[in-house]
């Protein structure tokens, strides 16, 4: 059993939101800043013309950030955003705006310090964020009019918002993984549990028969059975089920026909007697014939009395008489039941097989143990069905 | 059943509720995670990022303070500003407080009050500096509002939020209208003021949407991870569950029956409910295990239930070893969730085994083939191939621009088990 989860793919799905980051930030920042200086009378349209390459450069550089992790793109583009800085700064022939302090704070505290996003993973990138950080307010400070101003405050806290917001989106992803690998292992723990469950409830077979020739009794609204019986065998078998679902092992009774016990061989008798006397409750008399003790692996055994119990209930609801007869004979290799009845019988050319449940409850699982069962009926006639398994 | 509260947000910060239109089938294992996850009252990761969320809205508080102390000598009555700075700090306080002593929520009547106290800051800031004719200049509380926001970022509804900056946005461009006479020189300070005031809380929605995806595709990544180490043939978990679910309805209605509660002869209608256990019941105990763990996977996760499908008609992924197991997930993940645009899927078709193992050897070959569609072979991540490579020797070629990979795995004979 492997006990790691790589760390790969979160960390690599990170560094992309925090490069979509930045691009989201820096793009945004960059139109306004774009709408800013376009504002008329903010600074000269030759000035304003001369920024643009600068701008396009700017916007591909912070493109190329969203997808890609190499410091080149982010350099560049730290490197396009002073550029605007100094071209607004050059001097021209008109004096410069006073608006223009507002201006570029977009470009400074938005569209620049959104590069600090993505460098605050290694000394590395913190130094560039440190020096680009440091250009910015220089040339900001050299561009804007005046002494020390509201603008470099904005854009100093712009740079911290960046970084900080930067730094922290980083924490929160390696928190999450922790959090959901330790759901993770408690989920496999979970699942080989679940799949121990599973295999118990389904070994739980015979206990599901009988459960199931319960519940289709209750099908047919217990039309035919004796209520007390009914009532009996219900309770039995919602005792078993509650067992089962306890997590114990119910103790099989005599009453009826389940084996929870792993046991290896059984004795087929006293199951069989068991199995007469649930019928017996249901109305249905069964005489034995034959062979009393064969003893049988318990999954053959399993799979013989349900086909057995199948075949009982078929004639039960359908032959219209109280009683059948079960001959058990055996020789070497093999374990028959012949199951008889005296009632109306049927053409079985009429019937469809897959009705009576014959073929899935009785000719498969006879089948997953290497036995095999036939049928013979005309109307009028009874019904006769012949049980084989392996010894 | 269980008595708790329910939080106001589940494990991957889907606000509880809207967990189906968040992309998280309610059936699915991320689901079942997801709810017992919540039923501890936990949060993935977005508690984190909310607290970040509040310590930015707290710097820009205080970088907005200093603004506002630094021309406090423009202001012609400075009380309303004041007062707004005052409402302003005790409003983050308040709800600070609430999530430090009642846990990470955000209920319908703190929401409320928080915005009532926000809308306050407004209209207190704004009428400091109506009569200064320059709002972008000198509103400093009316655009912390925007980064005040922030605090209840990962706690409330995207539309919510979004309706709260919109309705800053509008406030502040009215305001703006009303009181300021546009020149060049004052028309970047208002733009600022309104992107200030609404681009936190959209780029936060931004973040907290993409954070909450990754985190999700994180956990059923490491969900369906668990199966590597199933058996050959497992029932999945969710069988494993529903047999357990109708063994106790089948015990309910025997018990109801054995004390009488339900009278014999059964009306119609419990008679058709016995008729339906009893036939899914049967189906669960025939169905028995006939899956392995590579279909389980697949169904069982968000991720690749989408996009992968299986051709394994022999059961032959339940040989792979762990190892192997691994591998082929990690592939299949990295192959099909790595694109942003298209959406890929894979075809895995596994054996048949016609190769004749050498006499004497334990070990047989199982050929394996994924086929893609929309992954060409340059977009492929790199990790893929040591994944790849952990499954067995490979060929990989291009099919209709795609990619297609043969893979040879050798696992032990089966019939030397």
């Amino acid at each position: 059993m492997c006990d790691y989860y790589p760390v790969e793919p979160i960390a690599r799905e990170r560094d992309r939101l925090l490069q979509r980051s930045a691009r989201f930030i820096g793009l945004g920042s960059t139109v306004v800043a774009l709408i800013c200086f376009s504002v008329p009378g903010v600074m000269p349209f030759s000035t304003l013309l001369s920024t643009v390459p600068l701008f396009v450069a700017l916007m591909l550089c912070l493109y190329r950030v969203g997808v890609n992790q190499s410091l080149v793109w982010i350099v560049l583009g730290i490197l396009s955003g002073l550029g605007i800085l100094v071209v607004v700064q050059l001097p021209g022939e008109t004096p410069q705006s006073s608006s223009l302090g507002a201006a570029i704070v977009p470009l400074a505290a938005g569209a620049i310090a959104s590069f600090a996003v993505v460098l605050t993973a290694s000394v590395g990138r913190i130094i560039v964020l440190v020096v680009g950080f440091i250009a910015t307010v220089a040339l900001a400070e050299l561009a804007i009019p005046g002494s020390i101003s509201v603008q470099d405050a904005e854009i100093v806290i712009g740079w911290v918002l960046a970084a900080v917001f930067g730094a922290w989106l980083s924490a929160s992803i390696p928190r999450a993984a922790r959090r959901i690998y330790s759901i993770g292992r408690a989920h496999r723990a979970e699942r080989q549990a679940s799949e121990t469950e599973a295999q118990r409830r389904q070994g739980a077979r015979l206990l599901h028969d009988t459960v199931l020739a319960t519940l289709t009794l209750l099908a047919h609204s217990g039309v035919g059975v004796a209520p007390s019986a009914l009532q009996q065998q219900a309770s039995e078998d919602a005792r078993l089920l509650r067992q089962l679902r306890l997590g114990a092992t119910p103790v099989p009774q005599s009453s009826g026909v389940y084996n929870l016990e792993p046991v290896e061989e059984t004795a087929l008798g006293t199951t069989l007697e068991s199995v007469k006397q649930r019928f017996g409750r249901m109305g249905l008399e069964v005489s034995w014939h034959g062979t009393g003790q064969v003893l049988l692996p318990s999954g053959v055994l399993d799979a013989f009395l349900l086909a057995l119990a199948e075949c009982l209930e078929n004639v039960r609801r359908h032959a219209g008489v109280t009683d059948a007869h079960v001959t058990i004979t055996d020789d070497e290799s093999t374990v028959r039941a012949m199951v008889t009845d005296a009632g109306v019988g049927f053409n079985i050319s009429d019937i469809d097989e897959a009705r009576l449940g014959f073929k899935d409850s009785v000719v498969a699982r006879l089948k997953d143990v290497g036995g095999n069962a036939r049928l013979f009926s005309s109307p009028g006639a009874g019904t006769t069905v012949v049980l084989e398994v392996p010894k | 059943m269980t008595d708790y509260a329910r939080p106001e947000e589940n494990t991957l910060g889907v606000i509880v509720g809207k967990r189906n239109r968040a992309g998280v089938p309610a059936g699915s294992t991320a689901g079942r995670a997801m709810r017992q996850a919540s039923a501890r009252g936990a949060s993935l990761g977005t508690g984190y990022l909310g607290v970040g969320a509040s310590v930015l809205a707290w710097l820009q508080g205080a970088y907005g303070l200093g603004m506002f102390l630094s021309h406090a000598g423009d202001y012609p009555d400075i009380v309303p500003a004041a007062a707004a700075w005052v409402v302003y700090a005790l409003a983050l306080i308040g709800v600070a407080v609430t999530i430090a002593t009642r846990g990470e929520k955000m209920p319908d009547w703190l929401f409320g009050t928080f915005l009532l106290a926000l809308a306050g800051v407004v209209v207190l800031d704004l009428l400091a500096v109506w009569s200064l004719h320059d709002v972008g200049r000198y509103a400093t509380a009316a655009t912390s509002v925007g980064f005040g926001l922030l605090v209840a970022l990962t706690l409330r509804r995207s539309r919510e939020l979004l309706a709260a900056a919109s309705t800053l946005g509008i406030v502040l461009v009215v305001a703006v209208l009303l009181t300021t006479q546009l020149t060049p020189a004052n028309i970047p300070a208002q733009i600022l003021l309104i992107t200030v005031a609404m681009m936190p809380v959209m780029f936060g929605l931004y973040i907290v949407r993409r954070f909450r995806r990754i985190v999700q595709l994180e956990l059923d990544r490491v969900l369906v991870q668990s199966t590597v180490s199933a058996p050959r043939f497992a029932v999945g978990m969710l069988a494993s569950e529903e047999l357990a679910r109708l063994d106790l309805a089948a015990e309910e209605l025997l018990e109801a029956v054995a004390t009488g509660r339900t009278k014999l002869p059964l009306s119609p209608k419990t008679a058709s409910i016995a008729a339906s256990l009893a036939t899914e019941l049967r189906l669960h105990l025939i169905e028995g295990r006939r899956e392995t763990w590579l279909y389980h996977a697949i169904t069982e996760s968000e991720q690749l239930g989408k996009s992968v499908t299986l051709a394994d008609r022999g059961s032959l992924a339940g040989l792979l070893d762990p190892q192997q197991r691994d591998g082929l997930l990690a592939a299949v993940w990295l192959l099909v969730s790595d694109q942003s645009k298209a959406t890929p899927t894979a075809q895995l078709t596994i054996g048949p085994v016609t190769a004749i193992p050498d006499p004497g050897s334990k070990s047989i070959i199982v050929p394996l083939v994924i086929t893609t569609t929309a992954v060409p072979r340059s977009r492929v991540d790199p990790a893929t191939w040591d994944a790849i490579g952990k499954v067995g020797r490979f060929l990989d070629s291009t099919h209709n621009s795609s990619l297609r990979v043969a893979i040879e795995c050798i696992v032990v004979n089966p019939a030397d088990q």
